[in-house]
């Protein structure tokens, strides 16, 4: 609704559609002229677009969901460790078939067993997705924080430097790009193991989590580096900065207050395609055995466990595969919705 | 015509593809019957361990019997995910090539079988499996006449001196030993450096050749599995006037039913008819078909799915060592028309899990693993009943020998483990013997068999620290004597079926050595003595001992818990005909095929 008192006082700086205003009371005085930060502004177009909104609550909702992933199975009872078709304690209520499927509707749905149950061993796939999510995203958010703050760091002292800076630091940004990442854990995860993890005893998870974390992050933020540069680089000569440069601010304001919130939108969009991208890194380095191993609950390997089921089972792959397909829709999203909240100018 | 990109072809398609995804995953699975008893299995797959029958003159002259209604002509297309290691006879020990070499090669002797279990060694090139004297250190071999080469060259002993010496040489890695060490002794290669391609030759107190036709062999114990030893596809004849060496390995020269017309190494090879083969000196291939089409590349699932649906040219085909992918088992065995086209028998390995004796020396440890194990989650992980069966003792049902109710630890009443028992035998074992490192290798299939190993014997109380190893290297750590590991799975199975060739590498103390598949260490007197007295009898007093030394090791020893015998199911096309299972080989028998039109 609009309310014709703020349309009346509203200044050309605030020329922003009144209904967004947060403060409901009528006009005071000049004290109303306030000016909004850009982040006011974004908050406020944000919140008028209702698919980022949406898309919000459910990105917000999968991640409280992966943190309480203990909680959630404790209501169902089960846990993503128990064989429950090849346990004999389990052996009165079998849910597995003589070819390892499992028995009933969809994949074993039952009271017990919410999403079924895994073919061939019986493990119950409820608990495995929502232990599984917890292992995938919190490692992907890890990863695509770290990856983004590094690539942005190196980038933006790259592109707001320039020369000799410039050069030394593009050649290191080349050297790691040549590295192939994939390739080199494989070669690297079992030497470092045999260094740091005695012979005789099992590998922790931590340790696995850690050097994973450490490896997609020193091999990871080039991408971002150089996307960064090449925007701080067009941006450096822009008239606001030179502006500002006359005025006498230091190079860390203009780096800081200038140019970093003119690159928001691209290492927005980026971090929307590097989370859901990730995830699938992990569930590779896993299924190349130096991710996380069996049976350590793992997203993306469960999806590809389910692949070579899909004839005989697809609703071993539609519970996994389909909160997978609605999380990664609601991220890129969300991504767009934030980056035109930002920059009104490059929306649809 | 329109094209199919629009968009209510799309939504159509969305549509088909949803719903069927829904009714597939909606109707309900009541557990159908698979349709197998293990004991009834286990029990017919005796018969076919009988001892081998070493075959006369008569049984080793040509031609093979007729296969009912075989018909000539026609083309078999053989689908095979990698490509082929070796071409070269004396390289090949691994199936694959042991498949291919049935069609290319000639030995001095060959596998007859029936089809009905009996397995006999007939003379193949030789007139018959071999004349012993001498109480078994001397066996004499007399040649056919008229067995040619695809140059036709006739083959005579020079050359079967030839196939042997050149074992001997450096560029021959891959394939077996049994031969040369028993003539030269465990460092054989030093006995003829150049693998007599100079003028040096073995002689003729090991090695003797007196004339064209005759081949003498001199050995200073007695050998009573030579025929069998010979049978096996690395002992293929090689025509020394056209052996290149190493070149050889792509390019080698045919003596069987079939030459090799195009090799491209990896992607595809087409054998043709060797018109230099005569069948009346073969008493067991035959030549129907015209020519074979290898096509490799082809992973298994895309195997089982096309001869599944059985369309065009896949009617003529066959796997070669490839079989039923484990997911699409069910859709095999549940369709009565595609199981009457699959090929289904005991492979000779038994998956065991082994303990360093070096480490693990507690004895009611080892009880109690052995007793704790779930063989079901381990089968369960292999495919399931069609994958594996649950193995109560170390003899795989091909092994002569092999007794199905032979189950000292219980495990065909409980396959999934007896608890109770184990944790009984571990209330007095101090905490520190119950920490047990297991290896496995870092495969899918490898983390399965963690998951279960890790799953049951944490039941009993049993501390398991898992270790990745490269899947790789698995057995070359394993194999390591000095290796950190506790407990680590392995497989093995017979060369020739005859217990020697099973108790012998994997039992005998004498083996203990790096790299050698004794993988438990086990070095107990007694084994050894039953197998220096086995091995010099003849093969029905054998038998006794092999079974009294099956017996100790397994009860008084225990180096390893038996897991599950390995199962092969085979999938060929509807055109095929003739097919049957190879206890031998254990796969299908390549030599009897045809086209039924």
């Amino acid at each position: 609704m609009t309310s014709p008192a703020k349309a009346e006082g509203s200044g050309p700086s605030i020329a922003l559609d009144p209904e967004l205003d947060t403060n409901p009371e009528p006009a005071k005085g000049p004290e109303k002229l306030e000016g909004r930060s850009p982040g006011q502004l974004m908050w406020q177009r944000f919140k008028r677009d209702r698919t980022g909104v949406i898309c919000a609550v459910v990105v917000i909702l999968y991640f409280v969901i992966a943190l309480a992933a203990p909680l959630l199975t404790k209501l169902s009872g089960t846990n993503p460790y128990t064989l429950y078709g090849q346990d004999p304690t389990y052996a009165d209520t079998p849910v597995l078939d003589d070819f390892g499927l499992p028995l009933g509707y969809f994949g074993g749905v039952s009271s017990t067993h919410w999403f079924g149950v895994e073919p061939n061993w019986g493990r119950d796939l409820f608990a495995m997705l929502m232990y599984g999510m917890r292992t995938s995203l919190f490692m992907a958010l890890g990863v695509t924080v770290l990856v983004m703050a590094t690539g942005v760091l190196i980038g933006l002292i790259g592109g707001y430097a320039g020369g000799r800076t410039d050069y030394w630091i593009g050649r290191v940004t080349d050297f790691f790009l040549s590295f192939p990442s994939q390739l080199f854990f494989i070669a690297f995860m079992p030497v470092v193991t045999a260094f740091f993890v005695d012979p005789r005893e099992a590998t922790p998870t931590y340790f696995r989590a850690l050097a994973i974390l450490i490896v997609l992050w020193v091999l990871g933020w080039m991408g971002m580096a150089r996307l960064v540069r090449s925007t701080v680089l067009s941006l450096r000569e822009r008239e606001f900065v030179e502006a500002a440069k006359v005025s006498g601010a230091s190079p860390w304001r203009i780096v800081r207050k200038e140019i970093l919130p003119n690159v928001v939108s691209p290492i927005l969009v980026q971090f929307t395609y590097q989370l859901p991208s990730t995830i699938l890194t992990i569930a590779f380095l896993s299924f190349a055995g130096v991710g996380f191993v069996e049976p350590t609950p793992d997203w993306g390997r469960l999806f590809a466990a389910a692949s070579k089921y899909a004839e005989q089972d697809p609703s071993f792959m539609f519970f996994p595969g389909t909160a997978l397909v609605i999380f990664v829709l609601c991220f890129n999203l969300l991504g767009d919705s934030v980056r035109d909240a930002f920059d009104p100018k490059s929306g649809r | 015509m329109k094209s199919f990109n629009s968009r209510r072809a799309r939504a159509i398609m969305v549509v088909v593809a949803t719903g069927s995804l829904v009714l597939t995953g909606c109707s309900e699975n009541k557990g159908g019957s698979t349709g197998k008893d293990s004991k009834k299995d286990q029990a017919e797959a005796s018969q076919q361990s009988k001892a081998v029958v070493y075959a006369d003159a008569a049984a080793s002259t040509g031609p093979a019997a007729e296969v009912p209604g075989a018909k000539p002509g026609g083309t078999v297309e053989v689908y095979q995910e990698a490509g082929l290691s070796h071409l070269d006879p004396g390289q090949i020990y691994v199936s694959d090539g042991g498949q291919v070499a049935n069609l290319l090669y000639r030995g001095l002797t060959n596998f007859s079988e029936d089809g009905k279990g009996g397995t006999s060694v007939v003379g193949d090139i030789a007139t018959d499996s071999g004349k012993s004297s001498d109480g078994g250190k001397t066996w004499t071999y007399t040649l056919k006449d008229g067995v040619k080469d695809q140059n036709g060259n006739v083959i005579t002993s020079a050359d079967i001196r030839h196939t042997i010496e050149r074992q001997y040489a450096a560029f021959i890695f891959d394939g077996p030993t049994y031969l040369q060490t028993w003539l030269s002794g465990p460092k054989y290669r030093d006995a003829l450096k150049d693998g007599g391609f100079g003028s040096k030759h073995l002689p003729a107190n090991v090695l003797d050749t007196p004339d064209p036709k005759t081949v003498v062999f001199h050995f200073d114990v007695p050998r009573p599995d030579l025929p069998q030893t010979l049978a096996m596809p690395g002992y293929s004849v090689v025509p020394a006037k056209t052996d290149t060496k190493a070149k050889y390995d792509k390019a080698p020269v045919s003596t069987g039913p079939y030459k090799i017309a195009e090799y491209k190494a990896g992607k595809a090879m087409k054998l043709v008819k060797n018109t230099n083969w005569d069948p009346k000196t073969d008493s067991v291939r035959h030549q129907y078909v015209d020519g074979w089409n290898f096509d490799f590349g082809v992973t298994e699932s895309t195997q089982t799915s096309r001869l599944i649906a059985d369309q065009g040219a896949t009617k003529n085909a066959i796997q070669l060592t490839g079989s039923v992918e484990s997911t699409q088992i069910q859709d095999v065995v549940g369709n009565a028309a595609v199981n009457k086209r699959t090929i289904k028998g005991y492979q000779p390995y038994v998956m065991s899990l082994n303990f360093n004796l070096d480490r693990v020396k507690n004895k009611a440890v080892r009880e109690a693993v052995t007793y704790g194990v779930n063989s079901k989650s381990l089968i369960a992980g292999e495919g399931g009943v069609y994958g594996g069966d649950v193995a109560p003792n170390l003899f795989a049902p091909t092994l002569p020998g092999y007794e199905p109710t032979y189950d000292p630890y219980g495990r065909l009443k409980m396959p999934q483990g007896n608890i109770a028992k184990a944790k009984e035998l571990l209330k007095d074992v101090p905490a520190a013997e119950k920490k047990l490192v297991f290896a496995y290798s870092n495969s899918e299939a490898g983390q399965k068999r963690k998951v279960a190993i890790e799953d049951a014997l944490s039941k009993i109380g049993i501390t398991v620290v898992a270790k990745e190893v490269d899947s790789a290297s698995y057995y070359e750590q394993i194999g390591k004597l000095k290796n950190p590991y506790d407990i680590y799975i392995s497989g093995w199975g017979q060369d020739w079926p005859s217990p020697a060739t099973v108790v012998t590498p994997i039992y005998d103390g004498d083996q203990v050595a790096d790299g050698a598949p004794n993988y438990s260490h086990i070095n107990d007197p007694e084994v050894q003595k039953l197998i220096k007295k086995a091995l010099t009898q003849e093969p029905t007093e054998a038998a006794a001992t092999w079974r009294e030394a099956h017996h100790y090791i397994l009860e008084k020893v225990l180096p390893g818990a038996p897991l599950w015998y390995t199962k092969q199911l085979q999938l060929y096309g509807s055109n095929i005909g003739g097919a049957r299972y190879s206890t031998e080989s254990s796969y299908i028998d390549v030599t009897r095929l045809f086209l039924k039109s």
